[in-house]
């Protein structure tokens, strides 16, 4: 007899509707998944009878063929063992299949017939939505992220035998409350405070401007000098996401499985911080299960490289396609995979391996051609694409007085009070608008414009470093609440300009 | 004020300023007067119509004089330095040229600061690319590629930053800095080593009516009609490093004239730099020695020369005027001593909104430069307006 169910499964941080069709016939006793499965899949077989048995369902002594539509894409993942069990038992007359009818049953099985979370749950039931389901039915764990997914009853469920229960209309399987609870915006952030940062004024300035407007920054210096340190202090000064862009964190998030339930529901933009020895492609995503990388973990948030200097230099590289497009583009033979990756970019690195060049003061012992090596692993474009580059000096060799400092509480007042102008004007933050937002925006003067256009020329900088510039003056003018750009705030956008190396 | 000479301080022999002039002209046209026995003859006799007025065995009692020199002398005796003078001048008019003496408003300025200096030139072309600042270019005539690639480099940089490039229009690499600078756009001084009207090299013709056409201007200390036999380039030499502010050797074997130039800058106080060159090539040996021996500085970018020189390219010359509180504040403080953005925020007392902006105007401007490090310095230029901040 025949039957089918309905799961998803993932490509990229995309889900895609998968019809579990499960033929029952007679014939040699054995469990055979067509379909492109992958391996995991293929090992539903074990899990899937062992969970039957075990939740006091027979396993049909016939030949059980379970194949997955569209056959001709690839599937991954343990989410479709609840859909194959459950298409079984309808296939060998143990269930009646009449409450299958549109509903998603999602989640991975453990031997005993309790249900096992499973990644990228919120995309796998936005897709099976797409297909036109009433209700899906997910491990109790990924009931949090699923309910995101608006127009869907959620119901989770702890083990199989429930959900048989369930479809047959003996007992009911309670709804997931529809409204999702947002994590505690004002659960503490695991950074440090700026309060504690002494002296700094000028890198503190520049920090609060690239957050406020999503620009890239570096923070160069000697070791021990703070770069980390303030570095680390954007993730509490980064403003809360919007609902539209919680949803698309949550997704990827819930696809690359690294996040808890309370992560994924939360408004807080991601901050990633990947070690200096990662690879290429967990930087930027890939592999033979594609996964988003830490790009697209960042994505609306921030990427920290600390000594971004000791990361693979194709690895570095592999950014600038991510930092133009704000997408990671992955081809394969059976297709292209987009994943979003929309980032700011947080940089810090010494300036040589002995991190004291250009220091006044103080003797850097590396040999020219050292240094330059070393300051060459920032290739040319990639240090093109840095909008603000602030070299740090260790603050007891300056003149400040460890006065009272800022809290990051209220720097970050300040920077959601831009981001909410810049959302106003263009619903983005400024880096990511084009040249011509920028500089056609209303606010952008012809002071302003000639300002930008005359230091070009003065300061011999490229068209592409003019553009950055423009839209740094633009946030400059946003932190200060007026919506006319000065030629100052040219000016200052400029003096954060990525330098010509010293020769 | 008159030149060298005291002339018209000795009440008995008042001389007009016009005849003076022109016994200028008569007496720098004797062969075998240089600019040092000029000047001597000037002193000795009071002035230049004194010392013709006394004759060929006054003054070879002061100045050794060859029989040549004393022919010329009792010819312009003769004939009288008036119509020697307007012989001369006529003669360089017909060339395309004037003669402009040392007595003269329109005589170089930066020819003033030496001693001595040739009392008569002959100019062809724009004073006005005297007046700017100048750099001077030179080096070997059989240049390598390399060199000629350098000179080409160097002196299209001076142009662009507004330097005029003044060099000697012999072949190789004079010839391919004042082409540079020409195709740059740029204002350019050849000095010849010849009369207006024989230049030399004969070769370089074209390029030296293009180098009038185009704002700059050709100039010489030898008169019109003068008979050459070999070039006299040590003089030559010595004129193109007093007009330049400093002096590059591109290439320059052992031995060669760009050596004199060389030589000649560190005797009158002018920059050198030397651009080095493989330690097998034997092109570049003068060079490599010339900075061996500390005589001149190493230049290892066009770049860097700009900015050692204390222009970049693009920047206009350093305005003073117009600068805010704060600019004027981060500039003084710099010139005092350099410093980080953070630095100048604790010494100025400023925001760091405020110093950060005052910093790229300033850097516009050429008066502070970060060298692509974290420390701002004043630039030269800035230094040399401290007064008037």
């Amino acid at each position: 007899m025949l039957a089918n169910a309905l799961s998803a499964s993932i490509m990229g941080v995309d889900g895609m509707p998968v019809r579990v069709e499960v033929d029952v016939a007679f014939g040699l006793p054995g469990l055979t998944i067509v379909g492109l499965a992958g391996s995991a899949v293929l090992e539903a077989r074990e899990r899937v009878r062992a969970a039957l048995r075990n939740s006091g369902f027979e396993v049909p002594s016939r030949r059980i063929t379970v194949n997955l539509a569209p056959a001709g894409l690839p599937k991954e993942g343990t989410g479709h063992d609840l859909a194959i069990a459950t298409a079984i038992l309808v296939a060998s007359n143990q269930l009646d299949g009449s409450g299958l009818a549109r509903t998603a049953l999602i989640g991975e099985l453990a031997l005993d017939g309790s249900l096992r979370p499973v990644p990228g749950a919120m995309a796998l039931v936005a897709a099976a939505a797409g297909a036109g389901i009433a209700q899906a039915i997910v491990p109790a764990e990924n009931a949090a992220e699923s309910a995101m997914v608006g127009g869907v009853t959620i119901r989770p469920a702890a083990r199989l035998g429930q959900v048989v229960r369930h479809l047959a209309g003996v007992e009911t399987l309670r709804a997931h409350r529809a409204n999702p609870q947002r994590a505690d915006p004002d659960a503490p952030i695991d950074a440090p405070d700026l309060v504690s940062v002494i002296g700094q004024r000028v890198a503190r300035r520049a920090l609060e401007i690239a957050v406020a407007g999503r620009h890239n920054l570096a923070l160069t210096g000697p070791p021990g000098v703070g770069k980390t340190l303030l570095a680390r202090a954007a993730a509490a000064l980064l403003p809360p996401l919007t609902e539209v862009e919680a949803a698309e964190v949550s997704r990827i998030h819930s696809v690359a499985g690294v996040a808890d339930a309370r992560a994924t529901t939360s408004l807080r933009r991601p901050f990633r911080v990947p070690h200096h020895t990662i690879s290429t492609q967990a930087l930027v995503g890939g592999g033979p299960r594609i996964r988003p990388g830490e790009a697209s973990l960042a994505h609306r948030g921030a990427l920290l490289l600390d000594e971004a200097l000791q990361f693979r230099s194709d690895a570095l590289d592999a950014l600038r396609g991510p930092i133009d497009a704000g997408i990671v583009t992955i081809a394969r033979v059976d297709g292209v995979v987009a994943l979003p990756a929309r980032f700011m970019l947080l940089a810090t690195y010494n300036p040589c391996p002995c991190g004291w060049f250009g220091i006044t003061g103080r003797d850097c012992n590396c040999e020219d051609g050292v240094r330059r090596r070393y300051q060459a692993r920032l290739s040319g474009p990639m240090r093109d694409r840095l909008d603000l580059v602030v070299p740090l000096e260790s603050a007891t060799s300056g003149h400040g007085a460890p006065g009272a400092a800022e809290a990051s509480a209220r720097v970050a007042e300040r920077i959601a009070a831009a981001d909410a102008v810049q959302r106003r004007r263009a619903g983005a933050p400024n880096a990511e608008l084009s040249p011509d937002r920028i500089s056609r925006s209303a606010g952008f003067g012809p002071d302003a414009l000639a300002t930008l256009e005359a230091r070009g020329r003065q300061l011999g900088l490229s068209l592409r470093r003019l553009h950055r510039a423009g839209r740094v003056a633009r946030t400059i003018a946003d932190l200060d609440g007026r919506d006319a750009v000065s030629t100052q705030d040219v000016d200052e956008a400029i003096a954060f300009r990525p330098k010509e190396l010293a020769s | 004020m008159i030149g060298v000479g005291q002339a018209g301080s000795t009440p008995s022999r008042t001389i007009s300023r016009a005849t003076e002039r022109d016994a200028w002209i008569a007496l720098a046209a004797v062969p075998g007067i240089g600019p040092a026995g000029f000047a001597r003859l000037v002193r000795h006799f009071g002035s230049a119509a004194a010392a013709l007025a006394a004759g060929p065995t006054e003054v070879a009692a002061v100045e050794r004089l060859a029989a040549e020199s004393a022919a010329a002398m009792r010819k312009i005796g003769a004939a009288g330095a008036r119509s020697v003078a307007a012989g001369l001048q006529a003669a360089t008019r017909t060339a395309g040229g004037r003669l402009v003496t040392d007595l003269d408003e329109s005589y170089p300025p930066a020819l003033r600061t030496l001693d001595p200096r040739p009392p008569v030139l002959a100019v062809v072309g724009d004073a006005a690319a005297f007046e700017r600042r100048a750099v001077a270019v030179v080096g070997t005539r059989r240049a390598t590629g390399y060199g000629m690639a350098t000179a080409t480099d160097i002196a299209d940089e001076l142009a662009r930053d507004g330097v005029v490039v003044v060099s000697g229009l012999a072949l190789g690499i004079d010839g391919a800095a004042h082409r540079a600078a020409l195709a740059a756009g740029g204002r350019t001084v050849a000095v010849l080593p010849s009369p207006i009207d024989r230049i030399y090299p004969p070769r370089h013709r074209a390029l030296a009516s293009e180098i009038a056409r185009a704002g700059g201007a050709l100039l010489t200390e030898v008169p019109v009609g003068a008979v050459i036999g070999r070039p006299d380039f040590a003089r030559r030499n010595r004129v193109i490093a007093g007009l330049a502010e400093a002096v590059v050797v591109v290439e320059a074997p052992d031995r060669s004239g760009a050596l004199l130039t060389a030589a000649a800058a560190r005797a009158i106080g002018r920059e050198l730099y030397a651009v080095p060159g493989p330690i097998d090539a034997m092109a570049s040996r003068g060079c490599n020695r010339l900075i061996a021996d500390l005589h001149a500085s190493i230049i290892t970018s066009t770049a860097a020369l700009a900015r050692q020189i204390g222009v970049l390219r693009g920047r206009p010359a350093p305005v003073i005027g117009g600068l805010s509180e704060v600019e004027g504040q981060v500039l003084r403080q710099l010139l005092e001593r350099s410093g980080s953005i953070e630095e100048l925020v604790d010494r100025t007392g400023q925001r760091p909104a405020s110093v950060a902006s005052a910093l790229t105007l300033l850097e516009a401007r050429g008066l502070v430069d970060a060298f692509g490090g974290a420390t701002f310095h004043a630039t030269r230029p800035a230094r040399g307006l401290t007064g008037s901040i």
